[in-house]
């Protein structure tokens, strides 16, 4: 079976190439989706087996979206997806298929606070842990983590995701689709390494706000 | 009676705008349509305004018929906004289209996909 590892990257020039080559050294196929970026991501990106780009920057669950589209019309059958920042280990990628393998579920949710988050600043362990228990609340799933891009899906599970929310608010989205659906899935430790690079691109309060008032915008149209 | 017609004409106006929403985004449309009913009823009866302007602590009627007012532009600010919303997500459709026939054709330009490392999937 077909592994795919879908990465967004939006100005990722620097570490874009050192992600890529870290996974495709465990043998798994990799898309790249450039979303719109102003620097040299694309060319950086170029060791990616598939580069799609947006024309314009539409946010990264766009880019998800678009990279889960692609791996599915070439018959992926599980689906990772995995920041470009740099702050996710490549070798958690075995730990999650292995999780969906053996477990028979169809997503599996990479934590941080099962695993290891090193250096990460308090203000963020404040903020993730208020954004997880809004989670819980409003999905009722049983989880320990939010707004972790490591995760993977079975080619059912990742069917039923339809991202409407292009920006930061799409990670929330997936976890209240994969609610939705009433799909099994299960939470995998893994690692989180942050990095001044990784922090700078992190989430804020500002965001987090953000994020709660797109999801309420989601909830007054069709 | 000059003014509260022309004040009429315009509720009257946001209602048509509101009902037309409707579809689209229902909860603005019923709290344009709740407002400008609002607004529409103590214009015409500038006693009723004044007496729930005092028991809501504004003072006048005709301050409660302006304040009514701005949140009906409010709203239908809101209402600008979703609609913006709305039109970001059929462009994403029409890129995420481009992007994914561009990135096709350069696919089916290279060789075959690359294969999986064997003992990296299920095993079948």
């Amino acid at each position: 079976m077909r592994v795919w590892v879908v990465i967004a990257a939006y100005n990722e020039a620097s570490v874009i190439g050192r992600v890529i080559n870290e996974v495709e050294r465990r043998g798994y196929t990799i898309a790249v989706v450039d979303d719109g970026s102003s620097d040299r991501t694309a060319e950086a990106a170029a060791a990616a087996h598939v580069l799609v780009r947006h024309p314009i920057n539409l946010g990264q669950g766009a880019a998800l979206q678009t990279g889960i589209d692609f791996a599915l019309e070439r018959g992926a059958d599980v689906i990772v997806t995995f920041d470009a920042d740099g702050q996710h280990r490549a070798a958690d990628i075995e730990k999650l298929i292995e999780a969906i393998r053996t477990a028979d579920v169809d997503f599996a949710l990479g934590s941080r606070f099962l695993g290891c988050s090193d250096r990460m600043p308090v203000s963020r362990r404040v903020l993730l842990k208020a954004a997880t228990l809004f989670t819980q609340l409003t999905t009722r799933l049983r989880i320990s983590d939010t707004h972790n891009g490591l995760r993977a899906m079975t080619r059912r599970g990742a069917s039923t995701l339809r991202l409407r929310q292009n920006r930061m608010a799409h990670a929330s989205e997936i976890l209240s689709q994969i609610a939705a659906s009433g799909l099994r899935y299960i939470e995998v430790p893994v690692t989180i390494e942050y990095s001044a690079y990784s922090l700078a691109k992190g989430q804020t309060v500002g965001d987090a706000l953000m994020i709660l008032l797109d999801l309420f915008a989601r909830r007054l149209y069709r | 009676m000059i003014a509260q017609t022309v004040i009429s004409m315009l509720l009257i106006g946001v209602v048509a705008y509101a009902a037309s929403e409707r579809r689209r985004s229902p909860v603005v449309a019923w709290l344009s349509i709740i407002a400008a009913a609002a607004g529409l009823y103590f214009t015409w009866t500038p006693d009723h305004a004044t007496q729930v302007a005092i028991w809501a602590g504004v003072g006048r009627g005709v301050d409660l018929i302006l304040y009514i007012w701005v949140c009906i532009s409010l709203i239908v600010l809101l209402n600008l906004h979703l609609k913006l919303r709305s039109q970001m997500e059929l462009v994403t459709v029409m890129a995420r289209m481009i992007a994914l026939a561009e990135a096709r054709r350069r696919f089916s330009e290279r060789s075959a996909l690359p294969q999986p490392v064997s003992g990296r999937a299920f095993p079948d």
